[in-house]
């Protein structure tokens, strides 16, 4: 009877100790989650929120020594929503076409790439792997010195001052790194959900759609950020490419700030910073997306 | 080639849907009298209205059309190469960096405009005749490749509220070479006393980066007398002991002043913006930088700084040490006409047009004289030599009517890589920062430089 | 039963005696194979028409040996290439592994976690000539942000950061860091999301959680895609000019420069764009490796589960 209630009282003891050491485990990861998560706030905003001071700065100075912004002023902020300063004479316009280089590059990526990689990954087509080999030689020269033969070819198919320019090659480098990472995504999708479906008599764009698809959502939202900001951001072929003021995008006029003398960088740092936000807008819309975990529906693995 | 083009482009339509394309016979009529023209972009808006002016007085005046692209400054330069290399290029663009016409001229990718400065001949400056012309390595010849429109020189700007605080007055700044750089020495000494820690007195561009280093090198060369480091013959003179005295001598007293304290630390690594925003911020009290867009930018919004407290020494630019004149090096922006170019009657017919007097003098003055003319005859106009202007007469004198030289890729191209590759900044800062005797540093930069002019023989 | 099994051939050309258009076809049927081409035409059509051109000009543009003479002349190649293996080794590395690590944080659930995500995706987000220039001002050792918070804090005068090689060096590499750490975190984190609900509440009921759920169970899983990006980062970072050109200008005196801008000088300053090339040519033997191990990577195929 004793060696009972002794070894009952051992196990309570070793319970307690048991829950007491859970709970400081469970409380250091929790102090731990908020060290790390304000030492990617810091990390991640120190050097925009000094592109904020900037953009509050009147006279645009880069180089002061206060860290709080001392006379803050949104004239450069107004002067980017209103057009007001001359290199952002024709920011609206400007804009819009980057909305639409953006859209037309994220979307023909993603079609083309996970089209791409459907048919190489899932439908096994012959020699597919010819295909995503190929697709690596673009990346063999880096895209900053295919310029010049980009300019060329442009020129050639009578492309040139023309948006689908830019989109054709944002689409040619992008498509193969989308059809890398859906590859490598898809693997962990059983082909046996394709075939399933295919049994039950879907055609392969049926399967694309109604089953491809949906499992890629999470890749799909990834690779469709990249592409966004891609060509969001992308600076050196929207330059060469496009040459009147009506067909530049926002990049582009930024790049105008680089003039090699005085340059009013409150306006360009006010500029990049509206600029910044439709990407992380949709980013934010999608990101449920991004989370959504897989449910394998009926199939067992 | 031929095949996949073709097919490329039958697949490009039907991937892409292709856009429209212009219906054939219109081109073809309207590249008869249209022309395109590239531009670099202004540093104030009023530099692009002004272009824009005359073209459209061309257009009214000639009946053809000109496609004007204004290009940002920084990229355009991209733009260029890209569109020599490929090959399909525009009627007209401006030399931007002006090099681009030895360094093409020497490929032979221009086309000869001798005839366009003809018309105008007997009003260009000695320096600007001279800038339009560069050795073609496949004709053997020098040619007339550049048509000269517009010019720019390295004054000194200093802020004289700054040069006040420390007990002095701008009357007080010596004359003579060595002395008047000394003085700003001794205004950062007196603001330090006073408490101002952020203050510089020099503000010299010694570092590796941007062309702002080597307009300063050159200019301190040409000062201690290593003018003729390149002459006009295209040969360089570096065993001439007198250059290299000289470049001793700069890059002593350059790096000099870094090491004793009196130029901003992070000058090591400034770009060719840094200076500038340096000394907007009133972070220096002087620095030697090309043309007045310091001054003309801030005339707007802040009319105190460019009346009062910003001076600009054209007049004023100091001699050298022995008392006798220094001369400038004046940089051309020339008008250039690539070979390839659909259109070059109507090109020619442009900068004719464009480089008669009253039109290039009224480009530049409605630029704000951020940019000077080429012509001595216009120097004389009621803007340049407005009174009430601190700026423009003396940049008019230093850059125009005073003694000008052109830059030495002019003579020779190489000095254009030199340039590129950094050679006098290097120097620079191996005194500045690790410490190394000048004539060590000058030695190691002259072995440099030979390796690059041995690249291009001129026959 | 021999179509299905055809089907999940892995496409690797096998020995197949059979008729040529069966073996043509890999198996696929009539109606599915037109549709399979069909769906590769587009990309296709667009690498023919927008790809094989300028590569096949850009390797002809770095194909002269005197290009590669004059190259290894310069007195800054070496230390170029220095550079440039740092840069590579440190960047792609660190990056790879913290976003392997944040991307398992991110798991978390909770709306706080996805506000941070998305501060966390900002660097990324906005556009990089601007977010560098911002650092490279911060980083002046006079009047820049982080000198000035330095002194406000502790009363030291900080450092001139880019005035030394390796310090600059450093802040570039940091700077990479910083900005594409966010993009590779999400693809992880696509890439644990992939792993199957199933999986990981079987593995956290055997008790396998933690570092050792980690180990045994999620890095196995994510290891191919995580080798993927390490070598598409890699040979990504090999033509990125952006980090150098606008933090550390590839100074101070010329010493921070790295292969791609070592290429984009003599491409667009020197005015020698077959220089240029040749610059970034000059890492072909480091390239063509990784390319070939990325292809045998993309060729092995395996349904894992």
């Amino acid at each position: 009877m004793s060696t009972i209630t002794v070894e009952a009282r051992l196990s309570s003891r070793t319970r307690a100790r048991t829950r007491s050491a859970v709970r400081l485990r469970r409380y250091l990861s929790n102090a731990g989650t908020v060290v790390l998560s304000l030492t990617l706030v810091v990390w991640s905003l120190v050097p925009i929120y000094n592109m904020v001071l900037i953009s509050l700065e009147p006279e645009g100075d880069v180089f002061t020594d206060h860290i709080w912004p001392r006379a803050p002023s949104v004239e450069s902020f107004w002067g980017v929503l209103t057009q007001g300063h001359w290199y952002l004479e024709h920011f609206w316009r400007q804009f819009a076409n980057s909305l639409f280089i953006g859209a037309m590059v994220t979307f023909f990526a993603l079609l083309f790439g996970s089209l791409t990689s459907f048919a190489i990954g899932r439908m096994r087509i012959r020699h597919g792997w010819l295909v995503s080999n190929a697709a690596l030689l673009t990346y063999v020269i880096p895209a900053s010195f295919l310029a010049i033969p980009f300019y060329r070819i442009m020129q050639n198919y009578g492309l040139a001052d023309n948006p689908w320019s830019v989109i054709a090659a944002l689409v040619a480098f992008a498509t193969p790194y989308a059809i890398f990472v859906f590859q490598e995504y898809g693997r962990s999708i059983p082909i046996e959900v394709d075939e399933s479906a295919r049994i039950d008599g879907a055609s392969p764009p049926q399967i694309y759609l109604r089953i491809y698809l949906p499992l890629m959502a999470p890749a799909l939202v990834a690779v469709g950020t990249y592409a966004l900001l891609l060509a969001w951001n992308e600076y050196l072929y929207q330059f060469l490419l496009l040459s009147s003021k009506s067909s530049m995008t926002v990049p582009v006029a930024l790049a105008q700030f680089l003039s090699s003398d005085q340059s009013p960088w409150n306006f360009m740092m006010a500029t990049a910073i509206i600029y910044a936000a439709p990407p992380v807008a949709i980013y934010y819309a999608f990101r449920r997306r991004m989370t959504a975990g897989l449910t394998m529906g009926g199939v067992k693995g | 080639m031929a095949r996949l083009t073709r097919r490329s482009v039958l697949r490009g339509s039907l991937a892409l849907g292709a856009t429209s394309l212009l219906p054939l016979p219109r081109i073809a009529r309207a590249a008869a009298t249209t022309a395109t023209v590239w531009f670099a972009q202004g540093f104030v808006q009023d530099e692009d209205v002004a272009l824009r002016k005359a073209v459209t007085d061309y257009e009214k005046a000639s009946g053809n059309k000109i496609e004007l692209s204004i290009i940002p400054f920084a990229p355009e330069r991209q733009k260029i190469i890209s569109a020599i290399t490929s090959g399909v290029v525009p009627d007209v663009m401006d030399s931007n960096p002006n090099e681009i016409l030895q360094i093409y001229a020497w490929q032979d990718r221009w086309v000869d405009v001798s005839d366009v400065v003809e018309t105008q001949k007997a009003q260009f400056s000695d320096t600007a005749l001279q800038s339009a012309q560069a050795y073609n390595s496949v004709t053997k010849k020098r040619g007339v490749y550049g048509v000269p429109l517009r010019a720019a020189v390295v004054p000194c700007h200093i802020w004289r509220p700054l040069v006040e605080k420390a007990g002095f007055k701008i009357e007080d700044i010596p004359k003579t070479w060595d002395a008047y750089f000394d003085f700003f020495k001794k205004v950062q000494d007196n603001l330090r006393k006073q408490g101002e820690r952020k203050v510089y007195g020099l503000g010299f561009q010694v570092t590796a980066n941007g062309v702002d280093p080597y307009n300063l090198f050159t200019a301190f060369l040409i000062a201690h007398g290593g003018q003729d480091v390149v002459t006009r013959d295209g040969k360089l003179h570096l065993d001439d002991p007198k250059v290299k005295q000289a470049a001793i001598k700069a890059t002593a007293y350059l790096g000099g002043a870094y090491r004793d304290g009196y130029v901003p630390p992070s000058a090591i690594n400034w770009n060719d913006a840094d200076d500038n925003n340096a000394f907007h911020a009133k972070l220096m009290v002087m620095d030697v930088d090309g043309t007045l867009s310091t001054e003309v930018a801030v005339k707007e919004k802040h009319p105190e700084w460019y009346f009062k407290d910003m001076v600009t020494h054209g007049i004023g630019y100091p001699t050298d040490n022995a008392g006798k004149p220094v001369p400038s090096v004046v940089g051309v922006t020339q008008g250039l006409i690539p070979k390839g170019a659909k259109n070059v009657t109507v090109a020619k017919e442009f900068l004719k047009y464009f480089i008669q007097p009253k039109v290039v003098g009224e480009f530049v003055e409605l630029g704000l004289g951020r940019w000077l003319p080429v012509m001595p005859s216009l120097a004389k106009s009621p803007f340049w030599q407005d009174p009430k202007d601190p700026h423009l007469r003396g940049y008019i004198q230093q850059g125009l009517l005073g003694p000008t030289v052109p830059d030495y890729y002019v003579f020779n191209l190489a000095m254009a890589e030199v340039r590129s590759q950094h050679v006098w900044s290097l120097a620079m800062i191996d005194v500045a920062k690790d410490g190394v005797k000048p004539e060590a540093a000058v030695e190691k930069a002259f072995k440099r430089i030979e390796e690059i002019f041995a690249k291009y023989k001129v026959a | 039963m021999t179509d299905s099994a055809s089907v999940v051939d892995v496409g690797r050309p096998a020995v197949r005696r059979g008729t040529l258009s069966r073996s043509l076809r890999g198996g696929l049927k009539g109606g599915e194979y037109t549709w399979a081409v069909a769906f590769v035409v587009p990309y296709v059509a667009v690498f023919a028409a927008f790809v094989a051109y300028p590569v096949v000009y850009g390797l002809w543009m770095g194909s002269e040996a005197s290009l590669y003479r004059e190259l290894f002349a310069d007195p800054i190649y070496q230390s170029t290439v220095v550079n440039t293996i740092l840069y590579l080794a440190l960047g792609v590395n660190v990056k790879m592994f913290l976003a392997l690590l944040l991307s398992g944080f991110f798991m978390r659930p909770g709306w706080w976690m996805k506000a941070l995500l998305l501060i966390f995706v900002l660097p990324w987000a906005v556009p990089q000539i601007s977010t560098f220039i911002s650092i490279h001002w911060m980083l002046n050792g006079e009047w820049g942000f982080l000198n000035n918070v330095l002194y406000a804090l502790f009363h030291t005068e900080g450092p001139s950061w880019l005035n030394d090689r390796w310090t600059a060096l450093g802040a570039v590499i940091v700077s990479h860091i910083w900005k594409w750490t966010p993009f590779w975190t999400l693809i992880l984190l696509a890439g644990r999301m992939a792993i199957p609900v199933e999986i990981r509440d079987s593995a956290r009921v055997d008790g396998a959680t933690g570092v050792r759920g980690f180990v045994h169970i999620t890095f196995p899983l994510l290891a191919n895609l995580y080798l993927i990006c390490t070598l598409l980062s890699t040979i990504f970072l090999l033509g990125d000019f952006n980090a150098v050109t606008f933090v550390s200008g590839g100074g101070p005196a010329n010493s921070t420069h790295v292969l791609a801008t070592l290429g984009i000088r003599d491409a667009f300053e020197i005015a020698n764009p077959r220089l240029g090339v040749a610059a970034v040519m000059s890492a072909l033997p480091m390239v063509i490796p990784l390319v070939i191990i990325l292809m045998r990577k993309l060729r092995t195929a395996e349904v894992q589960l």
